[in-house]
């Protein structure tokens, strides 16, 4: 009997902080409609904090994505690198060998090797020497996964004839199929375009095959800039990993795709000040949210002191008016971040057509703004508690 | 009669702005907190920018000359394509010119190793004649540039970023593996392209490029006009004397050039923009809580001067002043604090971040434009305040 006595005393606690909760959102929700106008206008200050997080958030990601971009159309498992491996636009080199000795491994199906340089380009009627970024791979081992690149095939195999990427920025000039254009002082041919993107530093890249590629830039096809490897179907992954890890010299490094994507981001947020100027933009976009909805939140708790007094003279816990004021921030907040986020896809859009970078709205992007937007809800509504405190029955009337 | 008139009670008018304003110390205090915070927004977005382009255009900032030829082809000025050598050799020759200095440069075939992680890593060289007068006024590169005479010697930039350990007071280092003396230090900062900078004699810059000094392509000719001349008269002359392939620029047009390349071509310039943007739009959100927060607390008292035959137009006056009022109240100290904010992110990020009187008076303008804004729009509320009604 003392066990359901027990039982009964806690489902009477339960129901009763459920009803002191559902009295408490109805209330925050009185005070909501009560003044809509107010309302408004903290709704409104809290949708542009948060798309303003949005933002921040959406260029911090994009920069290291300007790079991961070329990698996330690339068909590879293991990415073979330079010990000395930079960034996405510096990966050095290492010797053409590393390939075979790689290819060499059980487990391994395909070893592609790819070229990157810097090269000069110009009109043939003269003009400026503009930088622009050449790769060159070799068609057969399809390295690509872009339906441009595979479409156009048998345009790469041609001689001294190009690919450009369609971000290649206005100052290029024309970027239509048939152009003649000198790169590096070699006359070579426009035969289409694809799209990539040229990275946050870059302005133009041309994408050619490896025999012109070659003549180009006049290299020898060793050294290499990249491997791409790929596993035989159901090889084990992390197996060749370790063996290719054993076999291959110092003078290289591996990267599985999640390696790549994370040395790539920490590169751009530790090494560069692109981290510090989007990280710090996201703290302050986090806590002017926080300051505007403490503004409303505080404001309306003031000017409903005396109603709140009342509550409390008649029996009402702190804790209940504290939870009215938690469930009215809460409900501004998820209220704000619906149609904000849905605005951050127009913002995105327009970022993307004005500088370029490949800022998109993904799922943990989604998530991060989330998170941050409840440090807002929380914050405020901690803030304004110490208005709340202020309630007293006794001194109000 | 005259001294009566003086003396009528409209020379006292009541500052009704400035007393509202100081009404409720607490109010003020959160109004201005709120305001400050989209002031520092605004203020370190435009801090960014400012500091994007000023590291960009430092090393042409500090070129110590009147006018500058360089190759016609060149897109920006960092970016290798040098002058063919005749061309400097005709230079040269030109009557009227007191000094002519070549600069010698490159942003893309020096790899400094790192004595902190033993990788390479890619930075500028700037090659000067070191008997020649200092070409850059950076004080620590004139001042030292005759210790580069020595063989291998290299000054390095000690602001250069911090993976390369150029301000750990090496002295031997490893350029393009080539082992160097490192003989002194200077301060230019890191840019968006590159990570770091070093400073050598032109005799060391040849070997690397197998060539001899006489001969070896000039990245820019450095002119300086004897005291009197002309720049603009000058630069015509050199310009006519000039093959049509070759560029002259003044310093202000070598800093334009550079700056139209960053602003059209890079990808960082729109980002800062649209941040200040955001703030604007924030700050005029904030502002107007608070002001139409404090109309409605007062609107008995609005209704009440109005009832006693003060005229719209004062209390809409009242309104705005207030409006800026509060509005400079949050600016203060949010431009302190951002001081604070630039010295601290400036040294971290190696930024060139400085308040200037351009930025203080952007964000001032901005700052009073929101507050105004927010005025204007909240105002309806004391224009449409019924004495009648309200009691």
């Amino acid at each position: 009997m003392p066990q359901l006595i027990g039982l009964n005393r806690r489902a009477i606690a339960e129901s009763a902080a459920w009803r002191q909760l559902t009295v408490s959102t109805r209330l925050a929700w009185r005070i909501l409609v009560h003044e809509k106008g107010r309302t408004a206008l903290a709704f409104v200050g809290v949708f542009i904090a948060i798309l303003l997080v949005f933002v921040e958030l959406g260029f911090f990601i994009a920069v290291p994505q300007g790079g991961m971009w070329v990698y996330d159309h690339m068909r590879f498992d293991l990415l073979l690198a330079s010990s000395d491996y930079q960034y996405q636009a510096q990966p050095w080199q290492f010797p053409r060998a590393r390939l075979a000795q790689a290819a060499a491994i059980a487990g391994v199906a395909r070893v592609t090797p790819i070229y990157f340089a810097g090269g000069s380009w110009q009109d043939p009627s003269g003009g400026v020497l503009l930088d622009v970024f050449v790769i060159g791979f070799d068609p057969a081992g399809h390295p690509f996964t872009d339906d441009d690149i595979e479409r156009q095939q048998q345009t790469l195999a041609q001689t001294d004839t190009i690919l450009v990427d369609d971000q290649t920025r206005p100052i290029f000039g024309s970027l239509t199929a048939g152009r003649r254009v000198d790169i590096n002082s070699r006359r070579v041919t426009i035969g289409g375009s694809y799209h990539l993107g040229t990275g946050f530093l870059g302005i133009g890249v041309a994408l050619m095959n490896e025999a012109n590629f070659l003549r180009v830039t006049h290299r020898r096809d060793d050294p290499v800039s990249l491997g791409l490897i790929t596993l035989a179907p159901g090889a084990d992954i992390a197996g060749t990993e370790a063996a290719l890890r054993e076999k291959l010299p110092a003078d290289v490094q591996l990267f599985t795709r999640d390696a790549l994507t994370a040395y790539e981001d920490s590169y751009w947020t530790t090494r560069t000040s692109v981290g510090l100027i989007f990280g710090s933009g996201l703290v302050v976009a986090v806590i002017v949210g926080l300051m505007v909805l403490y503004q409303a939140l505080a404001t309306q708790i003031a000017r409903h002191l005396p109603e709140f007094a009342t509550l409390k003279a008649i029996g009402y816990g702190d804790a209940s008016l504290a939870a009215v004021v938690g469930i009215e921030s809460a409900i501004i907040v998820f209220a704000a971040f619906v149609p904000a986020a849905l605005a951050a896809l127009l913002v995105y859009a327009l970022i993307r057509s004005e500088t370029l970078l490949p800022v998109a709205l993904s799922g943990s992007s989604i998530a991060g703004v989330l998170a941050a937007t409840l440090i807002m809800a929380a914050g405020s509504a901690f803030l304004s508690l110490s208005t709340l405190r202020r309630a007293d029955p006794a001194e109000i009337f | 009669m005259t001294a009566l008139v003086l003396f009528r009670p409209a020379r006292r008018r009541v500052p009704l702005a400035w007393r509202n304003l100081l009404a409720d110390r607490w109010r003020l205090a959160r109004a201005s907190a709120g305001i400050a915070f989209a002031v520092l927004l605004m203020l370190v977005q435009l801090g960014f920018e400012r500091a994007f382009f000023d590291a960009s255009l430092a090393v042409v900032r500090g070129l110590d000359g009147d006018l500058f030829v360089m190759n016609g082809s060149k897109y920006r000025f960092g970016t290798r394509n040098p002058l063919p050598v005749r061309d400097f050799e005709t230079i040269r020759k030109l009557a009227g010119i007191e000094t002519v200095n070549p600069l010698y440069a490159d942003w893309m075939d020096f790899f400094w190793r790192s004595p902190i992680d033993d990788k390479p890593h890619l930075v500028r060289v700037f090659a000067v004649d070191p008997d020649a007068p200092p070409m850059f006024q950076l004080p620590e590169i004139a001042s030292q540039q005759a210790r580069l005479k020595g063989d291998a010697t290299l000054l390095i930039d000690r602001k250069s970023r911090r993976f390369l350990g150029m301000d750990s007071g090496i002295t031997e280092a490893k350029l393009d593996g080539e082992p160097m003396r490192v003989v002194g230090t200077f301060v230019l900062g890191p840019d968006f392209m590159s990570d770091g900078a070093v400073v050598m004699s032109s005799a060391t810059f040849a070997k690397f490029f197998r060539v001899t000094s006489p001969v070896m392509p000039v990245e820019a000719a450095v002119i300086r006009l004897q005291r009197g001349d002309d720049v603009l008269q000058a630069k015509q002359r050199l310009a006519a004397a000039l093959p049509s392939s070759l560029r002259v620029f003044t310093k202000s047009e070598l800093i334009q050039f550079e700056s139209d390349f960053q602003e059209k071509l890079s990808s960082a310039a729109p980002i800062f923009w649209l941040g200040t943007l955001v703030g604007f739009v924030v700050g005029t959100l904030i502002s107007y809580q608070i002001i139409y927060t404090e109309l409605s607390d007062r609107l008995p008292q609005y209704a009440t001067l109005k009832g006693i035959g003060y005229e719209n137009a004062y209390l809409v006056c009242s309104v705005l002043q207030q409006a800026a009022l509060t509005g400079i109240a949050g600016y203060l100290p949010a431009w302190l604090l951002c001081l604070a904010v630039y010295r601290a992110v400036g040294d971290i990020a190696l930024l060139p971040l400085h308040m200037t009187l351009q930025l203080t008076l952007i964000s001032l303008i901005l700052t009073l434009g929101m507050c105004l804004l927010a005025g204007a729009i909240a105002i309806r509320r004391v224009i449409a305040a019924d004495p009648a009604e309200i009691f």
